[in-house]
Protein backbone atom coordinates (compact mmCIF):
# COMPACT_ATOMS: atom_id res chain seq x y z
CA UNK A 1 0.00 0.00 0.00
CA UNK A 2 2.50 2.31 0.67
CA UNK A 3 4.87 1.51 -2.15
CA UNK A 4 1.86 2.03 -4.35
CA UNK A 5 1.35 5.97 -2.97
CA UNK A 6 4.37 6.49 -3.25
CA UNK A 7 4.81 5.25 -6.85
CA UNK A 8 1.99 7.74 -7.41
CA UNK A 9 3.29 10.23 -5.72
CA UNK A 10 6.39 9.93 -7.85
CA UNK A 11 4.68 9.97 -10.92
CA UNK A 12 2.47 13.29 -10.13
CA UNK A 13 5.43 15.27 -9.28
CA UNK A 14 7.85 14.30 -12.07
CA UNK A 15 4.54 15.28 -14.44
CA UNK A 16 5.40 18.44 -12.82
CA UNK A 17 8.69 18.45 -13.29
CA UNK A 18 8.09 18.07 -17.36
CA UNK A 19 5.20 20.47 -17.52
CA UNK A 20 7.09 22.96 -16.22
CA UNK A 21 9.78 22.20 -18.55
CA UNK A 22 6.92 22.20 -21.42
CA UNK A 23 6.29 26.01 -19.74
CA UNK A 24 9.36 27.14 -19.94
CA UNK A 25 10.47 25.96 -23.15
CA UNK A 26 7.75 26.34 -25.28
CA UNK A 27 7.08 29.93 -25.67
CA UNK A 28 10.76 29.79 -27.26
CA UNK A 29 9.77 27.33 -29.37
CA UNK A 30 6.86 28.71 -30.72
CA UNK A 31 8.78 32.08 -31.52
CA UNK A 32 11.19 29.81 -33.68
CA UNK A 33 8.01 27.99 -35.18
CA UNK A 34 6.97 31.11 -36.32
CA UNK A 35 9.91 32.61 -37.33
CA UNK A 36 9.33 30.60 -40.01
CA UNK A 37 5.73 30.90 -41.01
CA UNK A 38 3.50 33.52 -42.85
CA UNK A 39 1.08 35.20 -41.37
CA UNK A 40 -1.94 32.93 -42.73
CA UNK A 41 0.30 29.54 -40.60
CA UNK A 42 0.83 31.73 -37.49
CA UNK A 43 -2.90 33.13 -37.27
CA UNK A 44 -5.36 30.57 -38.50
CA UNK A 45 -3.87 27.36 -40.19
CA UNK A 46 -1.21 25.97 -38.01
CA UNK A 47 -0.56 28.42 -34.97
CA UNK A 48 0.76 25.89 -32.58
CA UNK A 49 2.85 22.98 -34.83
CA UNK A 50 6.11 22.87 -36.44
CA UNK A 51 5.90 25.02 -39.13
CA UNK A 52 4.88 23.11 -42.95
CA UNK A 53 7.47 24.78 -44.93
CA UNK A 54 10.53 26.67 -43.56
CA UNK A 55 9.95 30.34 -44.53
CA UNK A 56 13.83 31.66 -44.87
CA UNK A 57 12.55 34.55 -46.39
CA UNK A 58 12.24 36.18 -42.52
CA UNK A 59 15.32 35.78 -41.78
CA UNK A 60 16.31 37.48 -45.33
CA UNK A 61 14.07 40.53 -44.68
CA UNK A 62 14.42 41.04 -40.82
CA UNK A 63 17.82 41.29 -41.76
CA UNK A 64 18.19 42.67 -44.47
CA UNK A 65 15.15 45.49 -44.83
CA UNK A 66 15.53 46.48 -41.21
CA UNK A 67 18.46 47.57 -39.00
CA UNK A 68 18.67 44.26 -37.79
CA UNK A 69 22.48 43.97 -38.85
CA UNK A 70 23.52 47.18 -37.72
CA UNK A 71 21.90 46.32 -34.27
CA UNK A 72 23.77 43.05 -33.82
CA UNK A 73 27.11 44.64 -34.36
CA UNK A 74 26.90 46.87 -32.46
CA UNK A 75 25.78 44.76 -29.54
CA UNK A 76 28.79 42.82 -30.23
CA UNK A 77 30.90 45.69 -30.50
CA UNK A 78 29.93 47.29 -27.06
CA UNK A 79 30.10 43.84 -25.38
CA UNK A 80 33.60 42.69 -26.84
CA UNK A 81 34.95 46.39 -25.43
CA UNK A 82 33.18 45.83 -22.23
CA UNK A 83 34.30 42.80 -21.13
CA UNK A 84 37.76 43.92 -22.20
CA UNK A 85 37.62 47.01 -20.29
CA UNK A 86 35.54 45.29 -17.18
CA UNK A 87 38.30 42.66 -16.94
CA UNK A 88 41.52 44.62 -17.13
CA UNK A 89 40.66 47.61 -14.63
CA UNK A 90 39.08 44.61 -12.40
CA UNK A 91 41.57 42.41 -12.43
CA UNK A 92 44.36 45.26 -11.47
CA UNK A 93 42.11 46.72 -9.27
CA UNK A 94 41.67 43.19 -7.74
CA UNK A 95 45.17 42.37 -7.94
CA UNK A 96 46.45 45.53 -5.82
CA UNK A 97 44.13 45.24 -3.20
CA UNK A 98 44.68 41.33 -1.94
CA UNK A 99 48.17 41.17 -2.89
CA UNK A 100 50.45 44.68 -2.51
CA UNK A 101 50.85 46.14 0.82
CA UNK A 102 49.22 49.47 1.11
CA UNK A 103 47.77 51.92 3.97
CA UNK A 104 43.71 52.12 2.58
CA UNK A 105 43.95 48.84 0.71
CA UNK A 106 40.81 47.93 2.53
CA UNK A 107 38.71 51.29 2.32
CA UNK A 108 38.98 51.07 -1.51
CA UNK A 109 37.78 47.34 -2.16
CA UNK A 110 34.96 48.12 0.33
CA UNK A 111 34.34 51.33 -1.85
CA UNK A 112 34.36 49.54 -4.98
CA UNK A 113 31.82 46.96 -3.87
CA UNK A 114 29.21 49.07 -2.50
CA UNK A 115 28.22 49.42 -6.36
CA UNK A 116 27.21 45.86 -5.84
CA UNK A 117 24.34 47.47 -3.85
CA UNK A 118 23.44 50.13 -6.24
CA UNK A 119 20.34 49.66 -8.43
CA UNK A 120 21.07 51.06 -11.94
CA UNK A 121 18.36 53.17 -12.06
CA UNK A 122 18.93 55.17 -9.00
CA UNK A 123 21.69 56.77 -10.74
CA UNK A 124 20.42 56.99 -13.95
CA UNK A 125 19.03 60.47 -13.92
CA UNK A 126 22.24 62.51 -13.11
CA UNK A 127 24.59 59.94 -15.22
CA UNK A 128 22.01 61.10 -18.38
CA UNK A 129 23.29 65.00 -17.53
CA UNK A 130 26.96 63.62 -16.79
CA UNK A 131 27.02 62.33 -20.58
CA UNK A 132 25.51 65.25 -22.07
CA UNK A 133 27.57 67.77 -19.94
CA UNK A 134 30.73 65.56 -20.91
CA UNK A 135 29.45 65.84 -24.89
CA UNK A 136 29.68 61.77 -24.81
CA UNK A 137 25.84 61.80 -26.25
CA UNK A 138 25.08 59.30 -28.90
CA UNK A 139 28.96 57.69 -28.96
CA UNK A 140 29.84 54.33 -28.21
CA UNK A 141 31.86 55.41 -25.05
CA UNK A 142 28.37 56.52 -23.59
CA UNK A 143 27.25 52.83 -23.04
CA UNK A 144 30.66 50.68 -22.41
CA UNK A 145 32.28 53.62 -20.14
CA UNK A 146 28.81 53.03 -17.20
CA UNK A 147 28.82 49.46 -18.23
CA UNK A 148 32.18 48.53 -17.45
CA UNK A 149 31.65 51.03 -14.23
CA UNK A 150 28.75 48.98 -13.38
CA UNK A 151 30.32 45.47 -14.12
CA UNK A 152 33.48 46.46 -11.90
CA UNK A 153 31.99 45.84 -8.58
CA UNK A 154 31.13 42.82 -9.18
CA UNK A 155 34.45 41.07 -11.30
CA UNK A 156 36.69 42.96 -8.79
CA UNK A 157 35.42 40.98 -5.54
CA UNK A 158 35.25 37.50 -7.86
CA UNK A 159 39.26 38.25 -8.67
CA UNK A 160 39.84 39.21 -5.14
CA UNK A 161 38.35 36.01 -3.61
CA UNK A 162 40.42 33.98 -5.89
CA UNK A 163 44.23 36.32 -5.38
CA UNK A 164 43.80 35.56 -1.86
CA UNK A 165 43.92 31.86 -2.37
CA UNK A 166 47.22 31.99 -4.13
CA UNK A 167 50.61 31.59 -2.41
CA UNK A 168 52.96 34.66 -1.74
CA UNK A 169 55.64 31.80 -3.49
CA UNK A 170 54.60 33.61 -6.64
CA UNK A 171 55.61 36.92 -6.26
CA UNK A 172 58.40 35.98 -4.48
CA UNK A 173 59.95 33.49 -7.61
CA UNK A 174 59.54 36.62 -9.73
CA UNK A 175 60.99 39.00 -7.22
CA UNK A 176 64.27 36.03 -6.86
CA UNK A 177 64.35 36.56 -10.75
CA UNK A 178 64.81 40.07 -11.06
CA UNK A 179 61.17 40.72 -13.19
CA UNK A 180 59.64 43.70 -12.28
CA UNK A 181 56.10 43.60 -10.48
CA UNK A 182 53.98 44.00 -13.90
CA UNK A 183 56.24 40.99 -15.25
CA UNK A 184 55.21 38.86 -12.29
CA UNK A 185 51.79 40.01 -12.46
CA UNK A 186 51.25 39.60 -16.11
CA UNK A 187 53.54 36.25 -16.51
CA UNK A 188 52.76 34.57 -12.99
CA UNK A 189 49.96 35.55 -11.22
CA UNK A 190 47.55 35.88 -14.30
CA UNK A 191 47.86 32.60 -15.80
CA UNK A 192 46.40 31.16 -12.15
CA UNK A 193 43.50 32.62 -12.42
CA UNK A 194 42.24 31.55 -15.89
CA UNK A 195 38.86 29.89 -14.63
CA UNK A 196 38.04 32.88 -12.95
CA UNK A 197 38.87 34.89 -16.12
CA UNK A 198 36.95 32.21 -18.13
CA UNK A 199 33.87 33.01 -15.47
CA UNK A 200 33.69 36.48 -15.56
CA UNK A 201 34.08 36.74 -19.75
CA UNK A 202 30.68 34.90 -20.28
CA UNK A 203 29.10 37.42 -17.34
CA UNK A 204 30.23 40.25 -18.42
CA UNK A 205 29.43 39.54 -22.41
CA UNK A 206 25.65 38.24 -21.48
CA UNK A 207 24.86 41.42 -18.85
CA UNK A 208 26.47 43.73 -22.05
CA UNK A 209 24.86 41.87 -24.82
CA UNK A 210 21.29 42.20 -22.65
CA UNK A 211 21.17 45.45 -21.04
CA UNK A 212 18.39 47.26 -22.04
CA UNK A 213 17.67 50.52 -19.57
CA UNK A 214 21.20 52.26 -19.95
CA UNK A 215 21.23 51.53 -23.19
CA UNK A 216 17.57 53.51 -23.31
CA UNK A 217 18.14 56.50 -21.34
CA UNK A 218 21.91 57.20 -23.09
CA UNK A 219 21.69 56.25 -27.03
CA UNK A 220 18.70 57.64 -29.21
CA UNK A 221 20.85 57.45 -32.51
CA UNK A 222 19.55 54.76 -34.70
CA UNK A 223 23.15 54.13 -35.90
CA UNK A 224 24.11 53.23 -32.33
CA UNK A 225 21.64 51.22 -30.83
CA UNK A 226 22.18 47.91 -29.53
CA UNK A 227 19.98 44.56 -30.23
CA UNK A 228 18.02 44.95 -26.95
CA UNK A 229 16.98 48.83 -27.51
CA UNK A 230 17.11 47.79 -31.69
CA UNK A 231 13.94 45.50 -31.68
CA UNK A 232 11.71 47.66 -29.03
CA UNK A 233 11.40 50.35 -31.63
CA UNK A 234 10.41 48.58 -34.37
CA UNK A 235 7.76 46.55 -32.82
CA UNK A 236 5.59 49.29 -34.23
CA UNK A 237 5.81 48.64 -37.71
CA UNK A 238 6.16 44.83 -37.17
CA UNK A 239 3.21 44.11 -35.67
CA UNK A 240 1.70 43.02 -39.16
CA UNK A 241 4.68 41.36 -39.78
CA UNK A 242 5.14 38.65 -37.17
CA UNK A 243 7.23 35.73 -39.37
CA UNK A 244 9.82 38.80 -39.29
CA UNK A 245 9.50 39.87 -35.86
CA UNK A 246 10.00 36.44 -34.66
CA UNK A 247 13.16 36.08 -37.08
CA UNK A 248 14.51 39.13 -35.65
CA UNK A 249 14.23 37.99 -31.96
CA UNK A 250 15.65 34.34 -32.49
CA UNK A 251 18.51 35.83 -34.19
CA UNK A 252 19.02 38.88 -30.95
CA UNK A 253 18.45 35.31 -28.72
CA UNK A 254 21.20 33.01 -30.84
CA UNK A 255 24.63 33.99 -29.21
CA UNK A 256 23.54 34.03 -26.09
CA UNK A 257 21.78 30.49 -26.24
CA UNK A 258 24.64 29.56 -28.34
CA UNK A 259 26.50 30.11 -25.53
CA UNK A 260 25.01 28.80 -22.72
CA UNK A 261 24.62 25.58 -24.56
CA UNK A 262 28.30 24.81 -24.81
CA UNK A 263 29.09 26.10 -21.53
CA UNK A 264 26.08 25.53 -19.74
CA UNK A 265 28.21 24.30 -16.52
CA UNK A 266 30.52 27.64 -16.57
CA UNK A 267 27.59 30.33 -16.99
CA UNK A 268 25.16 29.14 -14.55
CA UNK A 269 28.64 29.45 -12.21
CA UNK A 270 28.29 32.66 -13.49
CA UNK A 271 25.71 33.88 -12.78
CA UNK A 272 25.29 32.44 -9.62
CA UNK A 273 28.92 33.42 -8.00
CA UNK A 274 27.08 36.41 -6.80
CA UNK A 275 25.44 34.45 -4.53
CA UNK A 276 28.59 33.93 -2.01
CA UNK A 277 29.13 37.35 -2.02
CA UNK A 278 25.79 39.61 -1.98
CA UNK A 279 23.88 38.09 0.76
CA UNK B 1 60.40 41.18 -0.67
CA UNK B 2 58.01 43.50 1.06
CA UNK B 3 59.01 46.97 -0.76
CA UNK B 4 58.61 44.63 -3.92
CA UNK B 5 54.68 44.77 -2.86
CA UNK B 6 55.06 48.09 -1.72
CA UNK B 7 55.89 49.57 -5.13
CA UNK B 8 54.08 52.69 -4.99
CA UNK B 9 53.95 52.92 -8.90
CA UNK B 10 52.74 50.03 -9.24
CA UNK B 11 49.97 50.44 -7.12
CA UNK B 12 48.87 54.14 -8.66
CA UNK B 13 48.95 52.07 -11.51
CA UNK B 14 46.87 49.41 -10.46
CA UNK B 15 44.20 50.96 -9.04
CA UNK B 16 43.48 54.33 -10.17
CA UNK B 17 42.16 53.86 -13.15
CA UNK B 18 38.63 51.55 -11.61
CA UNK B 19 38.93 53.80 -8.81
CA UNK B 20 38.55 57.19 -11.51
CA UNK B 21 36.07 55.27 -13.45
CA UNK B 22 34.11 54.06 -10.32
CA UNK B 23 33.95 57.50 -8.79
CA UNK B 24 32.81 59.27 -11.85
CA UNK B 25 30.18 56.91 -13.18
CA UNK B 26 29.01 55.48 -9.77
CA UNK B 27 29.72 57.17 -7.01
CA UNK B 28 29.20 61.12 -7.78
CA UNK B 29 26.01 59.96 -9.47
CA UNK B 30 24.35 58.53 -6.01
CA UNK B 31 25.60 61.81 -4.55
CA UNK B 32 24.10 63.95 -7.09
CA UNK B 33 20.64 62.08 -7.34
CA UNK B 34 20.32 62.71 -3.09
CA UNK B 35 20.97 66.62 -3.56
CA UNK B 36 19.12 67.21 -6.34
CA UNK B 37 16.38 65.72 -5.32
CA UNK B 38 16.27 68.47 -3.39
CA UNK B 39 15.88 71.13 -6.05
CA UNK B 40 13.80 72.15 -8.34
CA UNK B 41 15.35 71.15 -11.56
CA UNK B 42 14.80 70.85 -15.02
CA UNK B 43 18.17 69.36 -15.98
CA UNK B 44 19.44 72.53 -16.97
CA UNK B 45 21.35 74.73 -15.02
CA UNK B 46 21.17 74.14 -11.33
CA UNK B 47 17.53 74.66 -10.19
CA UNK B 48 16.21 76.14 -7.06
CA UNK B 49 16.64 74.96 -3.76
CA UNK B 50 13.39 73.62 -2.86
CA UNK B 51 14.21 71.46 0.11
CA UNK B 52 11.89 68.75 0.82
CA UNK B 53 9.25 69.77 -1.31
CA UNK B 54 9.59 67.15 -3.82
CA UNK B 55 8.94 64.26 -1.37
CA UNK B 56 6.20 66.54 0.14
CA UNK B 57 4.83 66.12 -3.52
CA UNK B 58 5.71 62.64 -3.59
CA UNK B 59 3.68 61.66 -0.29
CA UNK B 60 0.53 63.73 -1.98
CA UNK B 61 0.86 62.18 -5.35
CA UNK B 62 -1.56 59.54 -6.22
CA UNK B 63 1.05 57.86 -8.80
CA UNK B 64 3.00 57.24 -6.11
CA UNK B 65 0.92 55.25 -3.90
CA UNK B 66 0.03 52.92 -7.10
CA UNK B 67 4.39 52.42 -7.72
CA UNK B 68 4.69 51.79 -4.18
CA UNK B 69 1.49 48.79 -4.48
CA UNK B 70 2.76 47.71 -8.10
CA UNK B 71 6.10 46.88 -6.43
CA UNK B 72 4.73 44.92 -3.68
CA UNK B 73 2.56 43.19 -5.75
CA UNK B 74 5.74 42.93 -8.42
CA UNK B 75 8.18 41.43 -5.07
CA UNK B 76 5.08 38.80 -4.10
CA UNK B 77 4.58 37.31 -6.98
CA UNK B 78 8.14 36.73 -7.97
CA UNK B 79 8.94 35.67 -4.20
CA UNK B 80 6.15 33.10 -4.47
CA UNK B 81 6.78 32.30 -8.34
CA UNK B 82 10.44 32.68 -8.40
CA UNK B 83 11.39 30.60 -5.34
CA UNK B 84 8.56 28.86 -4.22
CA UNK B 85 8.98 26.83 -8.02
CA UNK B 86 12.78 27.02 -8.02
CA UNK B 87 12.80 25.35 -4.53
CA UNK B 88 10.65 22.08 -5.58
CA UNK B 89 12.02 22.06 -8.96
CA UNK B 90 16.04 22.25 -7.70
CA UNK B 91 15.03 19.41 -5.07
CA UNK B 92 13.34 17.27 -7.11
CA UNK B 93 16.24 17.80 -10.07
CA UNK B 94 19.02 16.90 -7.30
CA UNK B 95 17.48 13.23 -7.01
CA UNK B 96 20.50 11.49 -8.47
CA UNK B 97 18.06 8.76 -9.87
CA UNK B 98 15.54 11.32 -12.14
CA UNK B 99 15.72 9.95 -15.81
CA UNK B 100 16.58 13.42 -17.84
CA UNK B 101 17.83 15.82 -15.17
CA UNK B 102 20.58 17.57 -17.09
CA UNK B 103 17.48 18.12 -20.00
CA UNK B 104 15.08 19.82 -17.19
CA UNK B 105 17.90 21.69 -16.16
CA UNK B 106 19.01 23.27 -19.46
CA UNK B 107 14.84 23.80 -20.01
CA UNK B 108 14.66 25.42 -16.47
CA UNK B 109 17.41 28.09 -17.27
CA UNK B 110 17.68 28.74 -20.40
CA UNK B 111 14.98 31.56 -20.39
CA UNK B 112 17.48 33.55 -17.99
CA UNK B 113 20.17 34.32 -20.84
CA UNK B 114 17.57 36.23 -22.89
CA UNK B 115 17.36 39.92 -23.33
CA UNK B 116 14.40 41.41 -21.38
CA UNK B 117 13.56 43.04 -25.00
CA UNK B 118 12.95 39.46 -26.98
CA UNK B 119 11.11 38.19 -23.71
CA UNK B 120 8.89 41.04 -23.15
CA UNK B 121 7.90 41.37 -27.13
CA UNK B 122 7.63 37.11 -27.08
CA UNK B 123 5.00 37.71 -24.12
CA UNK B 124 3.17 40.11 -25.96
CA UNK B 125 2.56 37.91 -28.34
CA UNK B 126 1.73 35.55 -26.43
CA UNK B 127 -0.82 37.63 -24.24
CA UNK B 128 -2.25 39.16 -27.43
CA UNK B 129 -6.01 38.91 -27.21
CA UNK B 130 -7.16 37.93 -31.22
CA UNK B 131 -3.80 35.90 -32.07
CA UNK B 132 -1.89 34.90 -28.60
CA UNK B 133 -1.08 31.63 -27.73
CA UNK B 134 -2.93 31.45 -24.55
CA UNK B 135 -6.09 32.73 -26.06
CA UNK B 136 -5.80 30.50 -29.19
CA UNK B 137 -5.27 27.38 -26.93
CA UNK B 138 -8.53 28.60 -24.83
CA UNK B 139 -10.08 28.27 -27.94
CA UNK B 140 -8.50 25.19 -29.14
CA UNK B 141 -9.81 23.57 -26.37
CA UNK B 142 -13.29 25.31 -26.61
CA UNK B 143 -13.28 27.17 -24.34
CA UNK B 144 -15.30 30.75 -24.42
CA UNK B 145 -12.60 32.04 -22.10
CA UNK B 146 -10.98 35.19 -23.65
CA UNK B 147 -8.66 37.28 -21.36
CA UNK B 148 -7.86 41.09 -21.91
CA UNK B 149 -4.78 40.12 -19.98
CA UNK B 150 -2.81 43.49 -20.26
CA UNK B 151 -5.21 46.10 -20.64
CA UNK B 152 -7.21 44.67 -17.54
CA UNK B 153 -6.39 47.63 -15.01
CA UNK B 154 -6.57 44.96 -11.96
CA UNK B 155 -4.30 42.30 -14.01
CA UNK B 156 -2.33 43.70 -16.12
CA UNK B 157 0.76 43.98 -13.34
CA UNK B 158 0.31 40.69 -12.22
CA UNK B 159 0.34 39.72 -16.10
CA UNK B 160 3.70 41.45 -16.53
CA UNK B 161 5.39 39.76 -13.08
CA UNK B 162 4.51 36.34 -14.44
CA UNK B 163 6.61 37.03 -17.28
CA UNK B 164 9.63 38.17 -14.73
CA UNK B 165 8.78 35.21 -12.98
CA UNK B 166 9.18 33.18 -16.07
CA UNK B 167 12.36 34.12 -16.87
CA UNK B 168 13.87 34.17 -13.97
CA UNK B 169 13.12 31.52 -12.36
CA UNK B 170 15.58 29.06 -13.81
CA UNK B 171 17.98 31.68 -11.84
CA UNK B 172 16.70 30.79 -8.69
CA UNK B 173 16.40 27.62 -9.74
CA UNK B 174 19.98 27.45 -9.97
CA UNK B 175 21.12 28.90 -6.86
CA UNK B 176 19.09 26.75 -4.99
CA UNK B 177 20.37 23.70 -6.97
CA UNK B 178 23.34 24.61 -6.80
CA UNK B 179 23.47 25.13 -2.58
CA UNK B 180 21.88 21.55 -2.21
CA UNK B 181 24.56 20.15 -4.35
CA UNK B 182 26.80 21.34 -1.75
CA UNK B 183 25.25 19.89 1.40
CA UNK B 184 27.05 17.24 2.90
CA UNK B 185 25.53 13.50 2.16
CA UNK B 186 25.17 12.15 5.60
CA UNK B 187 22.14 14.66 6.45
CA UNK B 188 20.02 12.73 4.03
CA UNK B 189 21.54 9.36 5.02
CA UNK B 190 20.78 10.20 8.78
CA UNK B 191 17.14 10.83 7.81
CA UNK B 192 16.34 8.21 5.09
CA UNK B 193 17.59 5.59 8.78
CA UNK B 194 15.17 7.78 10.63
CA UNK B 195 12.63 6.81 7.83
CA UNK B 196 11.73 10.04 7.12
CA UNK B 197 9.72 10.17 4.11
CA UNK B 198 11.04 13.11 1.30
CA UNK B 199 9.06 15.70 1.56
CA UNK B 200 9.49 15.74 5.12
CA UNK B 201 12.85 15.28 4.84
CA UNK B 202 13.41 18.15 2.65
CA UNK B 203 11.09 20.21 4.63
CA UNK B 204 12.95 19.43 8.23
CA UNK B 205 16.44 19.19 7.02
CA UNK B 206 17.23 20.60 3.39
CA UNK B 207 15.13 23.69 3.31
CA UNK B 208 16.76 25.27 6.98
CA UNK B 209 20.03 24.35 5.64
CA UNK B 210 19.48 26.45 2.53
CA UNK B 211 18.99 29.88 4.90
CA UNK B 212 21.27 31.88 3.54
CA UNK B 213 20.58 30.87 0.00
CA UNK B 214 17.19 31.60 0.39
CA UNK B 215 18.28 34.78 2.12
CA UNK B 216 20.02 35.68 -1.65
CA UNK B 217 17.12 34.61 -2.98
CA UNK B 218 14.47 36.53 -1.07
CA UNK B 219 16.34 39.83 -1.42
CA UNK B 220 17.17 39.73 -4.89
CA UNK B 221 13.21 38.76 -5.41
CA UNK B 222 12.06 41.80 -3.42
CA UNK B 223 14.53 44.29 -4.56
CA UNK B 224 14.32 42.84 -8.04
CA UNK B 225 10.27 43.64 -7.86
CA UNK B 226 10.71 47.20 -6.40
CA UNK B 227 13.05 47.93 -9.21
CA UNK B 228 10.54 46.71 -12.03
CA UNK B 229 10.77 48.97 -14.44
CA UNK B 230 12.17 47.59 -18.33
CA UNK B 231 9.04 45.03 -18.25
CA UNK B 232 6.39 47.46 -17.63
CA UNK B 233 8.07 49.69 -20.50
CA UNK B 234 8.11 47.53 -22.95
CA UNK B 235 4.94 45.23 -22.75
CA UNK B 236 2.42 48.27 -21.47
CA UNK B 237 4.68 51.50 -20.84
CA UNK B 238 2.75 51.90 -17.57
CA UNK B 239 -1.00 51.62 -19.12
CA UNK B 240 -3.69 51.12 -18.57
CA UNK B 241 -4.33 54.20 -17.73
CA UNK B 242 -1.02 54.40 -15.21
CA UNK B 243 -2.43 51.09 -13.87
CA UNK B 244 1.51 49.26 -13.80
CA UNK B 245 3.35 52.66 -12.67
CA UNK B 246 6.21 51.56 -10.62
CA UNK B 247 8.59 53.98 -8.40
CA UNK B 248 11.63 53.86 -11.70
CA UNK B 249 8.93 54.14 -13.87
CA UNK B 250 7.57 56.98 -12.16
CA UNK B 251 11.20 58.42 -12.12
CA UNK B 252 11.75 57.49 -15.68
CA UNK B 253 8.79 59.67 -16.91
CA UNK B 254 9.29 62.55 -14.30
CA UNK B 255 12.70 63.21 -15.65
CA UNK B 256 12.72 61.60 -19.44
CA UNK B 257 9.24 62.67 -20.31
CA UNK B 258 8.38 65.94 -18.74
CA UNK B 259 11.66 67.39 -17.53
CA UNK B 260 11.19 67.54 -13.79
CA UNK B 261 14.71 66.02 -12.75
CA UNK B 262 14.60 67.20 -9.13
CA UNK B 263 11.47 65.35 -8.39
CA UNK B 264 12.29 61.98 -10.76
CA UNK B 265 15.86 61.96 -8.13
CA UNK B 266 13.44 62.57 -5.20
CA UNK B 267 11.49 58.86 -6.59
CA UNK B 268 14.98 57.54 -7.26
CA UNK B 269 16.11 58.18 -3.62
CA UNK B 270 12.95 57.05 -1.99
CA UNK B 271 13.61 53.61 -4.45
CA UNK B 272 16.94 53.30 -2.48
CA UNK B 273 15.44 53.42 0.56
CA UNK B 274 12.75 51.14 -0.03
CA UNK B 275 15.67 48.50 -1.33
CA UNK B 276 17.91 49.46 1.78
CA UNK B 277 14.95 48.67 3.87
CA UNK B 278 13.87 45.40 2.91
CA UNK B 279 17.78 44.21 2.92
CA UNK B 280 17.69 45.29 6.31
CA UNK B 281 14.42 43.89 7.42
CA UNK B 282 15.53 40.47 5.59
CA UNK B 283 18.95 40.42 7.15
CA UNK B 284 17.00 40.74 10.77
CA UNK B 285 14.58 38.51 10.03
CA UNK B 286 17.36 35.93 9.09
CA UNK B 287 19.76 37.24 11.64
CA UNK B 288 19.86 34.23 14.04
CA UNK B 289 23.24 32.23 14.53
CA UNK B 290 24.35 30.72 11.30
CA UNK B 291 24.18 27.38 10.64
CA UNK B 292 27.48 24.86 10.40
CA UNK B 293 27.65 21.65 9.36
Amino acid sequence: MKLIKSKISRIIYQTFLWIYSLISLYPLVWMVFYSLKNNDEIFVTNPFGFPTNFRIENYINAWSRYNVPRYFINSLFVAFVTVLGTIILSVMFAYAAARLKWRLKDVARIYITLGMFIPVQVIMIPLAILVRDLHLNNTYLSLIIPYIAFNLSFSTIVFYGFFRTIPYELEESGYIDGASIYYTFFYIILPTIKPALATMIIFVFLSSWNEFTMALILISKESLKTLPLGLLFFQGEFTTDWGAMGAAMTIASFPTILIYLLFSEQVENALTVGSSVKG
Amino acid sequence: MHKYLKNKVAIIVFTLPALVVFSIIVFYPIIQTFYKSMFDWNGLGKGTFIFLDNYVRLLGDRLFYTSLRNGLIFAAVLVILQIGIGTFLALAVSDVTLKGRSFLRVTYFIPVVLSITVVCQLWLSIYNEELGLINKLMEQLGLSYRQHWLSSEKGAIYAIAVVNAWQYMGYHFALIFAAVKSLPEQYFEAARIDGAGKIKAHLNITIPLLYETYKFCLILAITGGLNAFANMFIMTNGGPGDATYTLTFLMYRSAFRVNEFGYGCAAAAVLVIECLLATIIINKLFGREQITY
